[in-house]
């Protein structure tokens, strides 16, 4: 009756922005980075990348409901670095590990089917 | 400014691939990884299913929102599915979703002329597209098989009795309705690390010895015929269940045995629907997140938005 739409749930809706984020008012290098119709998928993975980075001294997610359909990203850095660094950061290396993971596949599986 | 890069290189080692079904290691990576990607395989690798049912006649014993319910769950032959567009963003056809671009139609025409009962199935729907069909699990090496298979029954009709629809398949992933999903099932096991301790599994009987080999559920264990020694058969049917190291304890043998779980080795199972072959998904999945990473990233805009603040931000920055 009430339910919303299947699609709300990965469709960016227009005039909002797909990433937004917030400093915190009272921690230098704290913020808050919104991702619009991403879940668990995209959190999770970020949030552990940023507790690979040294420089950050906290990296936490949440899906704050399950009808909205977003995910709060926390990152608070030393003075070395920054939130947006740090996460700019994050999204680049899980990048490279994701182009290298297909590299690997495909090679394998070129070796698995010529072995047969 | 740049920071230093916290990079991983994982490995993969495939061991099973079939069309359907495929079995691979996972390693030097983490459990956010392996569940991302499994994820991603269960609801966002897009495929093709029908979405749109125009019934033009149905005098069949099913009323029609259930025929259209059974039609959508029919696997289609998706490989084409990752270059369509999905009908909601697609140009060409103003977001009415029957253009090439973005849509295959099909037709079925079916009714029942004599006292045998006809049996409808997904081979009767005839496709607009050849690329895009029913999937068709008969064997291709037998012959006789794929001759007599008759697909997946829509519907029985008796004499008299008449099926004619139209139906428009669409580009949609598992998130939105799971007759999308790619997978039948996607699962992975952390890969275990078994260690028997050899001094104290010497203190033991054989009898005893049987008795704990028996204790576990799965066969992970078992007995050299010849040194009657203990012996790991397959560390991989360990489901984690404890009940070896419990029955150690009971014995009063406290630290028999120790059994961790890698946590940077994974063991896959992609089993496919058929509407993509499974190597194809598991490259897919990876596709679909990178593009996901890519649109979670900073954009120019809102980092400029912030910088307007400048003055509050710089004296908060600054200290």
């Amino acid at each position: 009756m009430n339910a919303p739409d299947r699609y709300e749930r990965f469709v960016v809706p227009e005039g909002t922005k797909k990433v937004s984020y917030e400093r915190d008012t009272k921690i230098i290098n704290a913020a808050s980075f919104t991702v619009e119709r991403e879940d668990h998928t995209v959190g999770n993975i970020l949030r552990m990348q940023l507790h690979r980075d040294d420089n950050v001294l906290f990296a936490g997610y949440k899906l704050p409901h399950p009808l909205q359909y977003k995910i709060l990203v926390r990152i608070h850095t030393t003075s070395q670095s920054s939130p947006m660094q740090a996460y700019n950061q994050a999204i680049n290396d899980l990048d490279k590990e994701l182009d290298h993971l297909k590299n690997s596949f495909e090679a394998e599986l070129a070796r698995f089917q010529r072995s047969f | 400014m740049d920071g230093v890069s916290y990079q991983r290189f994982p490995r993969v080692k495939i061991r099973e691939l079939r069309d359907d079904c495929a079995k691979f290691e996972l390693r030097d990576t983490d459990a956010s990884i392996a569940n991302a990607l499994r994820r991603v395989m269960i609801a966002e690798v897009p495929t093709i299913a029908i979405d749109l049912v125009e019934i033009e006649v149905n005098s069949s014993v099913l009323n029609d929102e259930f025929i259209a319910h059974r039609l959508g769950l029919i696997p289609l032959t998706s490989e084409r599915a990752m270059g369509m567009r999905f009908s909601r963003d697609c140009d060409a056809c103003d977001g009415d979703g029957q253009c090439e671009y973005c849509s295959v139609e099909f037709h079925l025409r079916a009714k029942c002329r004599d006292d045998q009962t006809l049996d409808v199935t997904s081979k009767d729907l005839v496709s607009s597209d050849h690329s895009v069909v029913p999937v068709d699990y008969s064997d291709p090496s037998d012959y006789e098989s794929s001759e007599q298979s008759r697909g997946i029954i829509i519907v029985k009709l008796r004499r008299g009795q008449e099926l004619r629809l139209r139906a428009i398949a669409r580009k949609g992933i598992g998130k939105d309705h799971a007759k999308w999903s790619p997978a039948a099932t996607v699962t992975f096991m952390y890969e275990p690390d078994i260690h028997i301790n050899e001094d104290m599994m010497e203190s033991l009987t054989i009898e005893e010895k049987k008795q704990w080999v028996e204790s576990s559920p799965t066969k992970v264990f078992d007995i050299d015929p010849v040194t009657q020694q203990v012996k790991v058969v397959d560390p991989e049917l360990y489901t984690y269940d404890d009940e070896v190291i419990k029955k150690a304890e009971a014995m009063g043998k406290p630290g028999l045995v120790e059994i961790r779980a890698k946590e940077d080795s994974f063991i896959f199972t992609v089993e496919s629907t058929g509407a993509i072959k499974a190597s194809q998904l598991v490259l897919n999945a990876i596709d679909i997140l990178k593009q996901k990473l890519d649109a979670v990233r900073l954009s120019e805009d809102t980092v400029e938005a912030d910088d307007q603040f400048g003055e509050l931000g710089a004296h908060m920055r600054g200290g």
